[in-house]
Order: structure tokens, then sequence, then C-alpha cells
């Protein structure tokens, strides 16, 4: 499935991908075959199913992280804006009873979002840190208002579908996910949209200079994020059957480190969604494998850290060890 | 003349928080009594040593992400051994001690590894916060209290609290050092480009290890600050908290987050414009869901306004 | 697909097969108690205190194995379900859920319940949960506020009081309780409300600044005693030796500050109590014993023997519950005393 859609960046480039892919796969069986033999209920089915689900938003919101780091940027607000743009898809939902305004408001909430962000960073070039870090707040401000600091329930049946729905042991957001995945490939590979993100990360002063319009492609970078936001934010409030002020919590850095996790270079212009997802699984792995096993939270930080870090050693010494 | 230039070029950042003073002012006037000035004066040294470590990072082209952690974390290392022994000397030399382990661990695998500072520090980050609930005996809080706890968290000198003036004495320091010193210049070199400090002969890596040693110090004081003024220790401090407000208060300084350029006087500016929306939050008693609303759109705010600032004044130098 | 169904019958076949040999197995005791944090020093406490009457329970009963853990959701909603997720999938006896938000539970519990695990829903009751452990914010809100009535001396007196995190259940009610209190006398006048997001460090600053706001402050009320700690330091280091303090939760270190110290009153949770508790009501329903739906956890007013008489003498109601300062020691640091296998054996 994904490796048809391997094809433009350079040849050098995917070999060092590649690399850190490979890890990647092994510690995703390593950690897999350690909580299996740790506890028999880590391969049922019902677990798997529990796992997928649970990293179905880690999976668009760090697809959508990916782009933002490829143009060398970041992305705080990600979190809160689940947050806020759920809020509003909420509201319209029970003001006017119908999905498909709830669905609409929701991915336009998450969208204006996402302008702002672009609209700092692309247009002022100002630093994306501090955008985002301003809109982090804002979003989960405007989420609080909306609801009055207190959760709303939803019970129309189109609404819950996409968060809320298994067939059998497979959620249908699962399907879902690879769907977007497939199309978000499609946009960053095969479109001239795509070329312009790697573009802008790579240089954005050379992106200038070569006539094109690197503000505009960093607006609209964020507006994607903002929109995968919005997404986000109808498979949570399917999931928790409610609308939820404080969703989304810390959901940015999960989505950095997974980011990281894959390979995906901060200064931007390099790295591929397949990292990402990767990335994601060996992360979601590891945090439903701690749980199974009651891990101490504490110790479960400190593992965290240990991975990163070890992830990238292993990257640099694999590498290093090739170069000579 | 420099100084006069300098002043100019940091004129927005200032000209902001004042107005912004002006403006709570007018809403509630008790908010520049001398009093409310000395509440926040302490109430930012925490948020000051991290700006002031951060600053360097940041100018040198890095970012430092376990400074907020690492406070915590050194916070209970000081707790610990202060509950184990009834001493806090050997507390204070242990945070030291380990404050600047950390630092050098960060900057030798930035420095020698290559690996990007963003990804050290955020694992670091995860590591510190596992490990200040680990070091710490189950089921306890522990106490500060003693001469030390209360000279560091609560003594002033006409008028003044110790803590700040420690860190005004730092701030001092640093702009001497950034200013009037090669290892300033070195920082900024790194921060412009690598490459070139590396030509001009710098040894690029004995600086960057420097600068997280003392960025790692810094929040080593932070944390044995915030201790001191909490009376107690505990591993569930928001340090993430910490470092936000640190980081936003250099950008907001005018520091580029990219590297290279960068005022103290700025980052000191920036600081206090933090100091000012925290405490106004509290002194307007503004309603509970609003204040993240207020937090984000008043940085927002400032970051527009700073914008506009400098865009007009590039029009008039042309 | 179909193979991928085929293979789920057979998983829930299996599931079942095992579930079954669970429960006709009598001499194992599993509880899971999911938490919304662990590192307030309420959490703390609470947590070691089910840890040790875990152990306690299984060493007591020779025929019985009693094993548990606990997971701490730090917070995130989305994470407190995926735990509660995987925790059904392993199918212990109870399970213990502080629900960060009940109606996001409302799915799981009966998921939980069609597995045979009984749900007990933490502070915040819930209808389909088989039983709910509840304690009661509003009365010990109102008997802090009451408290600070009869306390206060008539004269007019000035509190700012602490909330917790917005739209959080717990602290709205505990806010609402501590205002009815205070509102049964005419002589206090609360100058401030503001949040402090459960977090010390929040509470210092906010005491910071009430103190320079309010010179004339009299009390500080807070909906935990996380608060107190940095309040108590505050306002001892500001030369603020005559501020009161009310607190909420019974802190073991806070309880000490109130003989010859400024803490007026308390509300005895205890966190070593409430985890022992959980572990005795989980082996009294292991046992067949019928409990209320509604189980309200036992939680007296804490005050000095000297502070009850001028209370009562000020028109306190007599009927509230009180516990002195070492009584309330006592049951707070040995949650055994209560709660242990000699109170069910």
């Amino acid at each position: 499935m994904s490796t048809a859609q391997i094809s433009t960046p350079p040849k050098l480039q995917l070999d060092g991908l590649m690399l850190r892919y490979a890890v990647l796969v092994g510690l995703i069986a390593a950690a897999s075959i350690g909580f299996g033999i740790a506890n028999e209920n880590f391969y049922s089915l019902t677990n798997l199913g529990i796992l997928l689900r649970s990293i179905s938003v880690l999976f668009l919101v760090s697809m959508g992280m990916t782009f933002v780091m490829l143009t060398g940027g970041i992305d705080l607000s990600v979190g809160s804006n689940v947050a806020f743009s759920g809020g509003v898809g909420v509201v319209a939902l029970t003001t006017t009873g119908s999905a498909t305004a709830g669905f609409v408001a929701a991915l336009l909430a998450g969208m204006a979002i996402g302008w702002v962000n672009g609209f700092f960073i692309g247009r002022l070039r100002l630093s994306a840190f501090m955008v985002t870090l301003a809109t982090f707040a804002l979003a989960r401000g405007l989420a609080l208002v909306i609801y009055g600091a207190d959760s709303i329930n939803v019970d129309n049946g189109a609404f819950l579908w996409l968060g809320g729905t298994s067939w059998g042991n497979l959620p249908v957001v699962i399907p879902f996910v690879a769907m977007v995945f497939i199309a978000l490939s499609v946009v960053l590979y095969r479109t001239v949209f795509g070329r312009e993100v790697y573009a802008t990360g790579s240089n954005f002063n050379t992106a200038f200079v070569l006539g094109r319009r690197p503000e505009r492609t960093l607006i609209w970078v964020y507006i994607l994020t903002g929109f995968l936001a919005g997404l986000s934010a109808i498979i949570t409030v399917g999931r928790v059957s409610s609308g939820q002020p404080w969703t989304g919590l810390y959901l940015e850095f999960d989505a950095i480190t997974a980011v990281i996790l894959g390979g995906t270079a901060l200064a931007g212009g390099r790295g591929r969604l397949l990292g990402t997802i990767l990335g994601v699984l060996l992360y979601g792995i590891i945090i439903n494998g701690l749980v199974l096993t009651g891990t101490n939270p504490f110790l479960q930080s400190l593992i965290k850290g240990l991975i990163l870090l070890g992830v990238v050693l292993l990257d640099t010494f694999t590498q290093k060890g090739r170069a000579t | 003349m420099t100084g006069a230039a300098k002043l100019l070029r940091e004129y927005n950042i200032v000209f902001v928080t004042i107005g912004l003073c002006l403006v709570f002012f007018l809403i509630s006037p008790r908010f520049v009594s001398i009093d409310n000035m000395s509440a926040i004066s302490r109430q930012i040294v925490p948020i000051g040593l991290i700006a002031l470590g951060q600053f360097f990072v940041v100018v040198s082209g890095n970012i430092d992400l376990s400074m907020g952690m690492g406070s915590v974390l050194f916070a209970i290392v000081l707790g610990v051994l202060f509950g184990a022994t009834g001493g806090v000397a050997l507390g204070i030399i242990a945070v030291i001690v380990c404050s600047l382990a950390l630092g050098f661990f960060n900057g030798a695998l930035v420095a020698k590894l290559k690996l990007p500072a963003f990804i050290v520090t955020l694992s670091t980050l995860f590591m510190a916060q596992g490990l200040s609930g680990l070091i710490i005996p189950r089921g306890q809080q522990i106490f500060l209290m003693g001469d030390f706890f209360r000279f560091v968290g609560a003594e002033k000198f006409l008028g003044v609290y110790w803590s700040f003036l420690f860190l005004a004495g730092l701030f001092a320091l640093a702009y001497v050092v950034y200013n009037h010193t090669r290892w300033g210049a070195y920082v900024i070199a790194i921060g412009n480009s690598e490459e070139n400090a590396k030509l001009a002969g710098i040894n690029v890596d004995r600086v960057k290890i420097g600068i997280f040693m003392f960025s790692a110090l810094c929040s080593g004081f932070a944390g044995i600050i915030l201790s001191s003024r909490m009376g107690f220790v505990q591993p569930g401090l928001d340090g993430n908290g910490l470092l936000l407000d640190g980081i936003a208060a250099i950008i907001i300084g005018g520091t580029l987050i990219l590297g290279g350029r960068g005022t103290i006087a700025g980052a000191f500016w920036g600081l206090l414009f933090i100091g000012v929306i925290n405490n106004a939050l509290n002194l307007l008693n503004v309603v509970d869901v609003w204040h993240q609303v207020f937090k984000g759109a008043v940085i927002l705010a400032a970051l527009g306004v700073n914008w506009w600032l400098w865009q007009s004044r590039q029009a008039e130098a042309q | 697909m179909n193979y991928l169904s085929k293979l789920s019958v057979g998983a829930i076949a299996a599931g079942a097969l095992l579930g079954t040999t669970a429960l006709a197995d009598e001499g194992t005791l599993d509880i899971v108690f999911i938490n919304d944090g662990h590192v307030a020093p309420y959490h703390v406490a609470w947590l070691s205190g089910f840890e040790d009457a875990i152990e306690a329970y299984d060493e007591a009963f020779s025929d019985l194995t009693v094993t548990g853990r606990w997971l701490s959701a730090e917070g995130s909603l989305e994470k407190m379900i995926q735990q509660a997720e995987v925790t059904i999938n392993e199918k212990p006896d109870v399970m213990f859920v502080n629900a960060i938000n009940v109606d996001a539970f409302e799915p799981l519990v009966a998921k939980a319940q069609a597995e045979g695990i009984t749900w007990i829903a933490v502070h915040s009751p819930m209808e389909s949960a088989d039983y709910s452990f509840t304690l009661g914010d509003v009365v010990n809100g109102r008997n802090q506020g009451m408290a600070m009535c009869a306390l206060s001396g008539g004269e007019p007196y000035k509190v700012g009081v602490m909330l917790g995190q917005a739209g959080n259940p717990s602290g709205e009610a505990r806010r609402e309780g501590i205002l009815e209190g205070i509102a049964t006398c005419d002589n206090i006048e609360v100058v401030a409300e503001q949040p402090a997001d459960w977090d010390t460090v929040k509470a210092q600053s906010i005491t910071e600044n009430w103190l320079t706001q309010f010179p004339d402050l009299d009390a500080i009320s807070g909906v935990t005693d996380g608060y107190m700690y940095p309040a108590i330091a505050v306002a001892t280091n500001s030369g603020r030796d005559d501020l009161h303090f009310y607190g909420y939760d019974g802190d073991i270190p806070i309880i000490q500050q109130m003989e010859g110290g400024n803490v007026k009153a308390d509300i005895l949770l205890s966190g070593t109590r409430e985890g022992w508790n959980f572990v005795q009501m989980a082996y009294r329903i292991h046992k067949g014993e019928e409990l209320e739906k509604v189980y309200d956890f036992f939680t007296p007013l804490v005050l000095t023997e000297e502070n009850h008489q001028t209370a009562l003498a000020n028109g306190f109601p007599e009927d509230v519950e009180v516990y002195y300062v070492d009584q309330a020691l006592e049951v707070a640091e040995k949650g055994f005393l209560e709660f242990g296998p000699d109170s069910v054996m």
C-alpha cells in the first residue's frame, strides 16, 4: 500500500529515513513481543482494537504535525484546538439538531484557529513556537467559554458514528484514518502544494526568491492542521459520546514526540508520513503495554524519555557506522 | 551611544508593557502600589531564571525544554536531602552538581553527537519528570522550614526581596557577559552560523556545552527559590508552565527563536510583561473561564503590536 | 471482514470461558483503581493507602488472594477512557473509577457490567454504576463555611476562597457548599474567589496577591488542602500570623497545624482512609454483602476541642459530626483502624 507511493524524494534522503523505519519496525516488534510475554491479553483482538482506537486521533494530529514540521514550524495549539472545534461543533449540533451543521462547524472552527496560526506565522513571519503558544492558551480558553466549563451530552447517532462505532473488533475510525493517510500522501507527494511544503521547509528565503509564495503555503499548512484537529474533535466526541472542554490535553506533546520518532527533521524539509505512522504505532504500543502492566506513571515518563533518546541515538550511531 | 541605540531598538516591548500597566492601573489603581510591585518582583524570579538561562540557549540557535521539569527535579533533590539530613548545605551542593551534570549531558549530546536540542531536551524533560517522582520517598511531601528558606523565600533588603536582587544581579552579570566578553560574541556567532563560527576558530562544542550547563544551573537556582518560597516540595509542581512562561518572556522581548539575535534588556522587559499579565489575572479578578482566553489574546496582541511597531520603524528608516 | 468477525467470535468465546473460570474461582479478588491523577498530596496518600490495604487484606485472609493496581490518567480524559477499556479487557472483579467526566463513561460502564465487573463510580455518582462512592462535598463545604461563621467572632470578617479547576464537579460542589455555609451569617464577606486549578504554585501566587490586595484579609478558605501548604508558608513568611485557614481534605500535615496553629477547620477525608475504605468495600461486595447503592464516605469536620466549644456557644449546629485533632490524626495515619481486615472479620 505504501511502497507504491514512495517515489519522489532524492535517493540519499530515502536511505537515511529507511534505516530509521527499519529501527522503528524492529522496536515495534520487540515491544509487542515483550508486552505479549508480560501479559497474554496484549495480543487479544479486543486489545488491539482498543489500542488502534485510542491512537486514531494521535494518527490524524501527528500527520498534520508532520506537514507543519516539514515546513520547519511547530504547532502547540492542536490539542486545545481539538477541544475548541469540538465545542463549536457540539454547540452547532445541539442548536440546529443537524449533524451536517455540526460537522461543518467543527471543521471550520478548527481551520479558523489554523488560519490565525498561519496568518501570524506565514504573513507576519512571527515565530511558530510563540504564535501557537498563544493560540494554545486562546483555543483552550475559548473551549472553556463555549462549554461554560462543563460537558455537553451528545446522542445524535450520525455525529457519534465515526468515533463510536466498531465492526466487530475493528473500530470504523481505523479504515477512515487509513483513507486520510492515503489522501494526505497524495497531497504531499503528488501535488505542487506538497513540493512547496518541502521547499518552504528547506529554505523559506530561497523558496521566496524562486518566485514561490511560501507565506501562502504556510497559511494552508496550518489550515490543514486545523482541519485535522477538527476531524479529531469529531472522532473524540464520538468516542466519549459527549463534548468535553478538557479533551486533547497535552496531545501536541504526544504528536511532536511521535513525529520526531518517525524521523521528520525539526529544521524542516525532510521526513515522510510513513515514518509518522510508525512513530505513532510505537508510541501507542508502549503506552498500551505500560497500562496493561500497571507501571508507575513516573517510571512511564522515564521510559518515554529513554526511548525517545535511544531511538535518536541509535539512528546517529548506525548512520555514523555506515559513513565510515 | 550604543546604550541609546539599544534602548531604541527595544522600545516596542517597553511601550507595550507600560501601556498594559496603564490599562491595568485605570481598571484597578491598586495595581501600581508598592506592595503589588513587590509581589510581582517576587513572582517573576523563577520565571526570570528560566528566561535568562533559556536566553543564551535560544540566541545560540537551540532550545532547552528540560528547564522547567529540571527545576522541579532539583527542588525535590534539595527537599529529599534536607529531609534526610536536616541541613541545607549538602542539598545546595547536590543541586548545583546535579544541574551542571544535566546541562553537560544535554550539551554534550547536542554538541558532540549533533542531535537536535529540541529532541535531546524533550527526552531529558520526560526523564526529569520521571525521576522527580521516583526519588521522593513514597507518600511524602517534604516541608522546608528554617532560616535559609525564609531568607531566600521572603526576606527583603531595603524593601526589595533578596531573591529579586539575586535575579537582577544575574541579569546584570549576563548583560556584561553577553555584550562585553568574547563568550557573548561566540554565542551570537554560533546562532548566526555555526559553520562560520567554526571557520573563525571558535571552539563551538565547548561554548555550546557551556551554554547548556548555564541554563541547567539557572533551573537549579529556580528550583531552590521556588521550593523556598513554597515551604514544601512535591513532584506535582507545574514545571512545563514555568518553562513556557520563561520562553514566552524572552520571545516577547524580541529574541529571535531561530538564534543570532536578542538583547538581555529585551528579555527583562518580556519577563516583566509576563509577570504583569499573570499578576493582573488575579488582581483584576478575571472570571475563571476567561483566564486562558485573556492570556492567549494578550500575548497574540503583543506579538501583533510588536510587529506593527517594527514595520513602521522600518518604513521610517527608509 | 468475514475472517475477522470469525476471529472475534472466537475471541469472545474464549474470553467468556476465561471469564467464567475467573468467576468460579472464589479465592481471588482483583481490584483496579483508575484515578485522575497521582501527584497531588491527597492523591499520593490515597494511592499508598490503597496499596497498603491490598497487601493487608491479602495477608489477613489466607483463603483469598487479593490483588490490585492503580492507574493514573494524569488529568486526561482520553487517557482515562483508554485505561478503562484496557482494564475491562483484563476482567478484574472490581473497578473504582474516579471519572474526570461521568457522561463520557456511560458506554464503558455497560461494557464492564457485561463482563461481570463491578463498577464503582468514585466521587461523582453514576446512576448506571453498581455503586457510587461519594463524599458529600456540598455538606462538607457547608460545614466548613458554618465553622467559619461560628469562629469568626461576629465582627466583619473578610475571606478569600480558592477554587478548583473550572468545571470540575468536586470543586464546584465544594464551592457551592462553602458559600452556602458562609451565607448562614452576615458578618463574613467573600472578597475574592479564584481558581488555582489544583496547582500549589498558582495557590501560592494567589495568596501573595490577596495579601497585597486585601491588607485586612482575615481568612483563606480552600477546596483542597493542597492550597493550604503554600498559603500557610506565604502568610508565615510575610509576618501575617493572624491569618486563618479553612481547609478541605484532611491531609495529615495540615491537621497537625491546627492545635495552636492557624488552621481553624478541616474536612477529614484523608487519602489514606479513602484508599483503605476502597479495599474494604470491594471485600464486602466480594463476600456478597448488600451495600447501599450510593455509599457515602464518612467525612467528619475536624476542629480543636476548644474551638468546637466556642463554635457551639456561637450557635454551631450540634448534630454536625466533629472529630478532635488527636482522633482525626490517628484514623488518618492508620487507615486500618476503621477499614482494615479487622473491621470485617
